[in-house]
């Protein structure tokens, strides 16, 4: 029976993915000249081409390494949001976890000089060490002071984005850059490639561990569990004995570690340096992808890669046609509204019984 | 004279199965205070919401003064002239009483609230009907007995001429009792219907004329009150006795297990609701604690399991004092506790039953070991308790949402027992289950007991408590007035008279009184469950 | 730089001049959150509607002359405002139909409103613009500025109420004031306001007494969007003439705090807008003399944070209070 529940809980999520998929193409074929081009290219440019016709050869790496680039990025994000959902904590601050996670990486790697690779794991503590913090904060806040934490971590998210303009602007920038940014980051404290000829990093490993972590973390220890009493009913959790202010600033905080190692990816080994505007509203890209995974860590795997490819995909369709890449936030947010829309099916049910009944009533009368 | 509301045929089936309603008969005539009674679940609250539209019958028709009527919602019923004071008041806590009265219907002057307006109003109606209130304090800086006549004054301001009472003096001290009664008589003479909702036989008999009583979702009985007696009234509620012959060894009282020592608890709202409360609970024994509910004793419940803080006071668990410490500590120290609202915290509804089964050990052997955590042992748990405590279900794996609210209650009693406590806390623990499942607990209940664990019964069925309990404390506005020794000798009424506060020891202490037991006894009586009778109404009037 | 120079910059009439022009943009949205928050309706999708109005007003009021010539110029800023406040109203009544019909989760349901209007607006300015930064090629209407006449005389009045220049403030920072009082007079002293602050407040009271909840929450969430529509408008066609991509830059969550540090009434909300408008504009001054001005930036949000905590600690020490009483006289009472 639980079985059964699953699968019609699998299929009602493909459902939704495809019916926003085909609104997508809906609005692409609205606006663009040949939609059936563009959207091909959403749908199948990430991957690399395989020719046979001088020997085996795969062409266009570098968009399969862009998939791979997004989908770390979005996966440890997804983790992040997986673990405070899962203790239903509404918690929104990735965005200015992984700003300060990326701000911290850059303070490690320009002002201090530590060989490889102790510099780089030094930076990547950093990073996790920063984001843990910005969620323990209102975590705390959260357990011990009944701060909601929704208005706190977005107002975390506003003084993240100033402390790091600050250090920015005034501490770290290279004046003689031609934009706000940084000097490029030292080698020693960038992440080594992982696939030549694309951007994909070790990060990659760091992520796929993160992903064994986390499952770890919610299904074998003692945390995990509480993790998930608390999401279940908290008074419940509390007369059971868990201390349940704990488990909500320490859910809050393990998700900044993760949301830490996202800014990391994007200064340490995609930019490899910081730049002012480093990717405003990507904290909030984790959402989706804990939804469609519903909080199951392996389940986020496989939604990053998927939301990483329509990503990649609309990228490589912005450059080969009249479309741009914002289709896929118009894709994302229908997702997002229809799958949290739990009457969607019920009602639709219903419409349909009636009208079947009303047919049947017209039949007979 | 044709009736003023009449109820045809009225049948309730719940979405999820439940029959609330099963083809009621029910009919009030002008002018009259009718009860109606039944016990917790019989269906008479679902009967009045259908009246005041707040749920539609499956089936059935309501006519009202001689003409059929739809009642959609509350909105119809008001326009209609029937009014419901809820048992949970149906007021905004930050208004004042006077715009409480007026919400919905606000006096207008232009496209503006006429404010002054609003008070005059409340004032006159507070004069006319004799219910005094301060039109400009705001509720939630009022006393319970006020904000009832602030209900009642809002379905008098929108023209109620038929007023439901929902269970009125649950929350009422005995003083606030008789004010209410005075003041629904006094409606009456003025020309309104009443419809009076309660499971207190002494209440019928003293405020009705007429009287329908309910069990399961069906109509036992519709007589003139001067007719009958308590215990006829009695006989048609419960119907016949279903009560347990309990085959209770005699007492073998063995060590102290917990002391409790001048405990005291103030709610977040400033109100002191435990007081100054001592008492021990001996292994070998069951210690029930009865009283009118709302008198303390679930924040007695839930301060002894660290649930919530105690103020002052002590308590010791086997000699080692555990008050301010945490749940997890308390129940490390041998405390166990089947609460008394289940859906709150006895269960995580979305969560597995295996899981509802280790919430309280998950991080000790055999679940964790060396900090990791085993589903399978988890699982492995679920099976055998599954099998031991006989727990209806699809499976370990199946959420606790999907069983009934006796195999619920099963989870929570195989939890709790198998922790293998000193200490067994059960509050309320057959509430809303059904016989199966109540026969069930009790006999768990006596089998702990037997096996010289200490068990604190709370219960507002006070047969329960009768039949199961060896000493029993009654709580009266925070305080333990007495603990009275079980056995042939006790009476209800003498319980009543504590419970009512209209009796008390000084001093009562749970040490040094006989410690005498009683054997078998044979529980049967219905008029048992019926807390105080008549011979405490009149011990009242001679109080005054 | 001597503190002087700042204070004075800081205490001019032009400097308040400015804290009004940037807080408009606050204002007008958290009005929008404070009637849907009293409605019991969090409206975490400020931002996105926002955004959605400040395109749709440029686009529309862009694209008026080809639909009516030769019409004289305000006509085609009104259209740009109507059609944005449409938007915005329409983005309030699909969060309240997809939260109340489908009972989807109303926080992840303003957060998708958000993304969608991210995506939505660059999407659909590269289609009809062909650009993706801003709407610069395309010369869209403004808002009218509105003047006080006769002020301009007086030295610092004159500054004060008409701005700088002297030409006045734009009609959307009179309409936020405006707003301001009319949502206070429609609260507390008209029967369908104090019908929304029971919905919120006591949803169970609210609906035995005949108020519909649901159709309470979807309006107010409708004239949530219609107020934080009205802040996008501003900002794209008053403080800019043109629209940018993501240029609301948080204004519709600020403006969710902003609610909450106003202890969720009118007055507090309109003083908590200006704390984070003076914050602002002070930041900006304080740039031009070579202090960070995220120093300045950062205390509101700040402010926000330990208004909160302070606000629990403060109930936490009624409870203390009235415990202490307690076991005094406990203690009193004991032999």
């Amino acid at each position: 029976m639980t079985q059964n529940k699953t699968l019609i809980e699998a299929i009602r999520i493909v459902v939704v993915v495809l019916i926003a998929l085909a609104i997508g193409f809906v609005i692409t074929a609205l606006v663009s000249k040949e939609p059936v081009a563009a959207y091909t290219a959403l749908l199948t440019g990430p991957l690399p081409k395989i020719s046979f016709e001088n020997g085996f050869a795969i062409t266009n790496i570098n968009r399969f390494g862009n998939w791979m680039e997004e989908s770390t990025t979005l996966i440890l994000l997804g983790l992040a949001v997986a673990i405070v959902f899962k203790a239903r904590q509404f918690s929104l601050g990735a965005e200015g976890q992984m700003l300060l996670g990326a701000l911290a990486t850059a303070v490690i790697a320009l002002k201090l000089a530590l060989p490889f690779p102790w510099h780089m794991i030094l930076a990547l503590a950093a990073a996790m060490a920063i984001g843990f913090l910005w969620g323990l904060l209102p975590g705390l806040l959260k357990a011990y002071l009944a701060v909601d934490e929704i208005v706190s971590t977005l107002m975390f998210n506003v003084i993240a984005l100033q402390l790091f303009d600050l250090l920015l602007f005034n501490w770290l920038r290279d004046p003689t850059a031609g934009f706000v940014g940084t000097v490029p980051f030292p080698d020693s404290a960038v992440l080594p490639l992982a696939i030549s000829g694309t951007r994909v990093s070790w990060m990659i490993f760091i992520m796929l561990a993160a992903v064994v972590i986390v499952w770890f973390l919610m299904e074998r220890t003692p945390f995990g569990f509480e993790l998930k009493m608390l999401g279940a009913n908290r008074k419940f959790a509390e007369y059971g004995g868990i201390n349940t202010k704990r488990v909500i600033a320490l859910s809050m905080a393990v998700s900044g570690i993760l949301a830490g190692l996202a800014g990391a990816h994007l200064s340490m080994g995609l930019l490899k340096r910081l730049t002012i505007n480093l990717s405003p509203g990507l904290g909030f890209e984790g959402i989706v992808v804990a939804l469609l995974a519903r909080n199951d860590p392996r389940w986020v795997l496989v939604a990053g890669l998927f939301y990483g490819y329509l990503r990649t995909g609309a990228q490589i369709m912005e450059r080969s046609s009249d479309v741009t890449r914002e289709v896929v936030l118009i894709i994302q947010a229908i997702i997002i509204l229809l799958i949290t829309a739990e009457q969607l099916f019920p009602r639709f049910q219903q419409w349909w019984g009636a009208r079947r009944n009303n047919e049947a009533a017209m039949e007979r009368g | 004279m044709s009736a003023f509301v009449e109820m045809k045929q009225i049948s309730k089936v719940y979405p999820n199965g439940v029959v609330a309603n099963k083809h009621v008969d029910f009919a009030v005539e002008k002018g009259e205070i009718h009860a109606l009674v039944g016990e917790n679940g019989a269906g008479k609250s679902t009967l009045m919401k259908i009246l005041y539209g707040l749920e539609q019958p499956t089936h059935g028709e309501i006519w009202l003064r001689g003409q059929r009527v739809e009642i959609a919602n509350p909105h119809r019923a008001i326009d209609l002239g029937i009014g419901m004071v809820h048992q949970n008041f149906m007021l905004v806590p930050s208004f004042t009483i006077a715009e409480n009265i007026v919400l919905g219907s606000e006096p207008r002057k232009g496209r503006f609230l006429d404010r002054a307006q609003a008070i005059a109003i409340t004032e006159t109606l507070s004069k006319s009907y004799g219910l005094q209130v301060d039109p400009a304090a705001r509720i939630e800086s009022t006393p319970v007995g006020m904000r009832q006549r602030v209900e009642i004054l809002k379905t008098l301001y929108r023209g109620a001429d038929l007023l439901i009472l929902d269970e009125p003096t649950a929350v009422l001290t005995p003083q606030e009792t008789d004010e209410l009664f005075l003041a629904v008589r006094k409606l009456v003479d003025q020309g309104k219907t009443v419809i009076f909702i309660t499971h207190k036989l002494v209440e019928v008999k003293e405020i009705s004329d007429r009287v329908t009583v309910m069990r399961h979702g069906e109509v036992t009985g519709r007589v003139a009150t001067a007719d009958v007696s308590e215990a006829d009234i009695a006989r048609m509620m419960v119907g016949r006795a279903v009560f347990l012959q309990i085959d209770k060894p005699p007492v073998r009282r063995g060590r102290v297990v917990a002391e409790v020592r001048n405990l005291g608890y103030v709610a977040e709202t400033g109100r002191p609701m435990v007081r100054n409360v001592s008492f021990d609970v001996y292994a070998g024994e069951i210690l029930g604690v009865a009283g009118v509910e709302g008198n303390g004793q679930t924040e007695l419940v839930e301060v002894m399991t660290g649930l919530r803080p105690a103020t002052t006071g002590e308590i010791r668990i086997d000699g080692k004092p555990v008050q301010g410490q945490s749940a997890r500590r308390i129940r490390l120290s041998g405390v166990a506790h089947i609460p008394e609202d289940r859906l709150t915290n006895g269960v995580a509804l979305d969560a597995s039953i295996a899981e509802n089964l280790a919430v309280d050990r998950y991080n000790r052997p055999p679940f964790t070991r060396q900090g990791i955590l085993s589903p399978r042992a988890i699982q492995t748990q679920a099976v055998a308790l599954m099998q031991q405590f006989d727990i209806r279900a699809a499976g370990s794996a199946a959420p606790m949402r999907s069983l009934s609210g006796g195999n619920m209650q099963k989870v929570i009693v195989a939890r709790e027992f198998s922790a293998e406590p000193a200490l067994l806390i059960a509050a309320q623990p057959t509430r809303g289950v059904d016989i199966g499942a109540t026969e069930f607990v009790h006999t768990q209940l006596v089998a702990k007991r037997n096996e010289g664990k200490a068990v604190l019964l709370v219960s507002a069925d006070l047969a329960e408590v009768m039949s199961l309990a060896d000493r029993i404390a009654v709580m009266y506005k925070g305080e333990i007035v007495g603990i009275l020794e079980n056995g042939p000798h006790l009476t209800e009424e003498e319980i009543g008279l504590y419970m009512l506060g209209l009796k008390r020891d000084e001093g009562a202490r749970g040490e040094g009184r006989g410690a005498r037991g009683e054997g078998r006894r044979e529980l049967s009586r219905p008029s048992r469950k019926f807390q105080p009778s008549r011979k405490i109404m009149q011990r009242r009037s001679q109080h005054r | 730089m001597s503190f002087e120079v700042v204070l004075q910059s800081i205490f001019s009439a032009a400097f308040i001049a400015t804290v009004i022009r940037v807080s408009t943009p606050l204002i007008l949205p958290a009005m929008g959150g404070l009637i849907s928050e009293l409605g019991g309706a969090i409206n975490i999708a400020l931002e996105g509607v926002m955004l959605a109005a400040a395109f749709t007003g440029v686009i529309v009021s862009g694209f008026a002359p080809q639909w009516f010539p030769g019409a004289p110029e305000w006509v085609y800023a009104l259209t740009g405002g109507v059609a944005g406040v449409l938007v915005g109203m329409a983005m309030g009544w699909m969060i309240a139909f997809f939260h109340l019909e489908l009972k989807t989760d109303i926080i992840l349901t303003g957060l998708a409103m958000n993304i969608l209007a991210a995506g939505g607006t660059v999407f659909l300015m590269f289609s009809l613009t062909g650009d993706k930064g801003s709407t610069s090629t395309l010369d869209s209407a403004q808002l009218p500025a509105v003047q006080i006449p006769f002020v301009n005389t007086i030295p610092i009045l004159g500054t004060l109420l008409n701005g700088e220049n002297g030409a006045g403030y734009n009609i959307m920072s009179y309409i936020a004031f405006v707003l301001v009082a009319v949502i206070w007079v429609f609260l507390y002293r008209m029967p369908s306001g104090v019908h929304l602050r029971a919905t919120g407040e006591m949803p169970e009271a609210a609906q035995s007494v005949g108020i519909d909840i649901r159709r309470t929450r979807y309006w107010a969430l409708v004239a949530s969007g219609f107020c934080a529509a009205l802040g996008g408008l501003y900002l794209s066609m008053g403080y800019l003439s043109i629209f940018q991509a993501n240029m609301t830059a948080g204004r519709g969550f600020i403006a969710l705090a902003v609610v909450y540090l106003g202890n969720r009434n009118p007055i507090g909300t309109l003083i908590a807008a200006l704390i984070f408008g003076t914050a602002s504009a002070l930041g900006t001054r304080l740039g031009t003399m070579a202090i960070p001005p995220q120093f300045v930036e950062m205390i509101p949000p700040v402010v926000t944070i330990a208004a909160l905590v302070i606000y629990n600690i403060r109930r936490r020490a009624r409870i203390n209070a009235a415990a202490r009483r307690f076991q005094e006289q406990a203690e009193a009472a004991r032999p």
